[in-house]
């Protein structure tokens, strides 16, 4: 198995920062959209992207 | 607008550029949607894959024959390599499923580049979804069945050892990635990876064809523009068997991390 990991490792990352950036960016977006500001987007961009990166670390980085 | 309309209309008049109209074929027989080229293509492949390996199974000897031998390789591949490597101990249950799931990709890929073919049936997104949705289907149910729909869940959105407040920013990115990420990501490359490459060739090919028609000049680069086609004709060739296997390969690593006891 362990040949492999690089490859699951890969996309598992890969997906994790998509997910991230979808989910929060999007609630950021539609946050904007209703009240009629413009910086959630900004912010749920960077909030994805920042427990993106904490999932990577709990997942592949804490042993 | 209507200047661009005139010079489409001449003929030979102007290069038009390969695009996504290029991928759609219409119905050879009038009026009947199922009749195109990728679904005939997709039947083919399923009549050449059964024709393959019945006809290298039939004669099973000890001391294996060409055929067999060629048949048994792709077979031990994907069950050792695919199968049982990353699967584990359960992984015969799988194995029939990513047989055919590699031999089937395999094929219609490997038609991009077959003469007189030359179109990759997952260059048409259907087919891509089709299978990430058999895919997403298979490991959410081999999960479910081993851990029980609640536990399952909770194996997927729970990540043990982090602090309470942590999951309201990491329990949606579990969910996205394992419902929708995962499906999506999976027909996505495979069907970017078809439809690029077929559209790389048709540039180099067309455009060949082209240069020959142009002044003494564009003809004398026209070769060129052959020979990096076929080079390119073999580059496709690794890219739609690596594609097969990436997409069989990480349908056995959802399995398996499915079948894991923790997530």
């Amino acid at each position: 198995m362990a040949p492999r990991n690089d490859e699951n490792a890969f996309w598992t990352i890969f997906g994790y920062l998509l997910s991230g950036l979808l989910i929060w960016g999007g609630i950021g977006y539609g946050l904007d959209r209703w009240l009629g500001t413009g910086f959630f987007l900004l912010g749920g961009l960077l909030l994805g992207m920042g427990s993106s990166l904490y999932l990577i670390w709990l997942r592949f980085g804490r042993n | 607008m209507r200047v661009l309309a005139a010079t489409k209309g001449v003929e030979g008049e102007g290069f038009n550029p390969p695009d996504a109209g290029d991928f759609n074929l219409p119905p050879f027989i009038e009026g009947n949607v199922f009749a195109t080229k990728p679904i005939l293509l997709a039947f083919l492949s399923v009549l050449l894959i059964a024709t393959f390996f019945i006809l290298a199974a039939r004669k099973a000897a000890v001391v294996p024959s060409k055929l067999q031998f060629a048949g048994e390789s792709v077979y031990t591949f994907v069950r050792n390599d695919l199968g049982r490597d990353v699967i584990g101990h359960e992984f015969m249950r799988f194995v029939p499923y990513l047989f055919t799931l590699f031999t089937f990709i395999l094929v219609n890929n490997l038609f991009g580049i077959v003469p007189l073919i030359q179109f990759p049936t997952m260059s048409r997104i259907s087919f891509p979804y089709v299978l990430a949705a058999f895919t997403f289907f298979v490991f959410h149910y081999v999960g479910i069945r081993r851990h029980g729909l609640i536990s399952y869940l909770k194996g997927i959105m729970f990540i043990p050892g982090v602090p309470k407040p942590a999951y309201v920013l990491i329990t949606p990115l579990e969910l996205a990635t394992y419902f929708l990420v995962r499906p999506l990501t999976l027909s996505l490359r495979l069907f970017a990876n078809m439809f690029a490459g077929h559209l790389l060739l048709l540039v180099f090919f067309l455009g060949g064809e082209h240069l020959l028609q142009g002044v003494i000049g564009l003809k004398l680069i026209s070769p060129f523009s052959f020979a990096i086609g076929i080079a390119l004709t073999f580059f496709e060739f690794m890219v739609q068997c690596l594609q097969a296997y990436i997409f069989t390969l990480l349908t056995a690593l959802y399995i398996a991390g499915a079948l894991a006891d923790e997530h």
